[in-house]
């Protein structure tokens, strides 16, 4: 029965932070496009330019218009294009936080195997967003 | 065909981020009463008929399908309808591997994935075309599946009994969840379509635990994905968030339909859609 209530106190407490996380990504990512699309913050990429450059393959659209890669999006949060991204990236990122707060769980309660598993996630989701893995044709 | 029509850049940039909301919200209500998730529909429709580039399309597929995924999971957990002990040694498989396809795509000429998204899209709807088989769930758990705890007790309320669960092949079920990852990664497809089965057929998990932790899985295998697009600038916000809000509006709707929609119908169009849309990427690929 201990069990049983410890690992419902996991899926609890992982099920509110990932709601909570979810709220807020797409709070911001719905705030941000809406700021996009009126114009409050000038895009890097003109609207006029994007149906020539939404044809091309990822690599020639960042050759053509100095998109950046990697964690380059972050100095570009005064645009409104880019600004999107940090929604786009707090949505990517909500799993891996709500993963942290359930490590402390497992820990409390001894639970070695899945707190490793906890880690193993989390430190593969770093991996993800560490900007080493990148590709482009 | 939709691009070709209008001649792509020959339309007000505004046009297509409208239709595609338009589509998407269909999209959403269509995939919630056929039982499918929006992102495999997504992509091979709007990677055929619409103007942008297979890369960017793919990435906003991802993406809806995470966020599809995250807004559903808490729900799912809290009802007792999901398991995280089960989801997360499988959905560690499926994120490594989704890693790779992620990035493997990146290298893969358009045609070649165009031409495997086409057979994949034609494999998908074969499999869905057929009502889905059911296997009763496993009380006789392996070796691996009693270490990591993925056991426990499944209410199910049409019956009103519990269910003692335990899954079996477990190691199978990693081999297979990796093999479903690197698919979803590469071609931005959510994987709820063979995820549901790799639990249930091959696992023995429940059905209806099987629908919700395959969620829990699309959640954590999306997200590390989504990062290699994010990463490699295959985020296009005008494709990518009205995309998200039509499917997640769409599926509201349709759930709210659920109830008064002939759902057997509804799925053999989505086969039919489907069809023609992994041929239009087929022929696409093959340059015709």
């Amino acid at each position: 029965m201990t069990a049983r209530v410890a690992r419902d106190e996991a899926e609890a407490t992982y099920a509110r932070w990932l709601a909570r996380g979810t709220q807020i990504g797409l709070g911001a990512l719905v705030a941000s496009f809406f700021a996009y699309v009126a114009g409050l913050l000038a895009p890097l990429v003109p609207f006029g330019e994007l149906p020539r450059l939404w044809q091309l393959p990822v690599a020639q659209f960042v050759a053509q218009t100095g998109a950046p890669t990697g964690w380059g999006w972050l100095a570009r949060l005064g645009a409104g294009d880019y600004l999107n991204i940090l929604g786009v990236a707090l949505l990517s990122s909500v799993t891996a936080v709500a993963y942290a707060r359930v490590l402390f769980v497992y820990l409390r309660r001894g639970d070695r195997w899945h707190a490793a598993l906890a880690v193993a996630q989390i430190v593969v989701l770093l991996a993800a967003a560490s900007g080493l893995l990148a590709g482009g044709r | 065909m939709l691009a070709d029509m209008v001649g792509g850049g020959a339309v007000a940039w505004w046009v297509w981020p409208v239709g595609l909301f338009i589509v998407t919200f269909a999209l959403g209500i269509i995939a919630v009463l056929g039982g499918v998730g929006g992102g495999v529909l997504f992509v091979p429709i709007v990677g055929g008929f619409f103007p942008f580039h297979l890369d960017f399309v793919r990435g906003a597929g991802l993406l809806l399908a995470l966020c599809s995924a995250l807004a559903a999971a808490p729900r799912l957990l809290n009802g007792g309808l999901a398991s995280l002990n089960l989801a997360t040694p499988l959905a560690l498989s499926a994120s490594i591997a989704s890693i790779a396809g992620a990035l493997a795509s990146f290298y893969v000429p358009t045609q070649v994935l165009q031409v495997v998204l086409g057979f994949g899209i034609l494999a998908i709807a074969a499999l869905m075309w057929r009502e889905p088989a059911a296997a009763k769930a496993s009380h006789v758990g392996d070796r691996l599946a009693r270490a990591l705890h993925m056991h426990g007790v499944f209410h199910d309320s049409s019956t009103g009994r519990d269910i003692d669960w335990t899954v079996h092949r477990t190691p199978a079920g990693l081999v297979a969840f990796a093999g479903i990852g690197f698919v979803g990664g590469m071609f931005g497809l959510g994987a709820g379509w063979a995820n549901v089965p790799a639990l249930n057929l091959l696992m023995g998990a429940p059905l209806k635990l099987a629908v919700g932790s395959s969620g829990l899985v699309i959640s954590l295998s999306n997200s590390s994905a989504a990062w290699v697009y994010i990463q490699s600038g295959a985020v296009l916000p005008l494709l990518a968030v009205p995309s998200i809000l039509g499917v997640m509006l769409g599926s509201r709707i349709g759930a709210r339909m659920l109830l008064v929609a002939r759902t057997a119908t509804i799925r053999r169009v989505i086969c039919g859609v489907m069809v023609l849309a992994g041929l239009r990427s087929l022929l696409r690929g093959l340059g015709i």
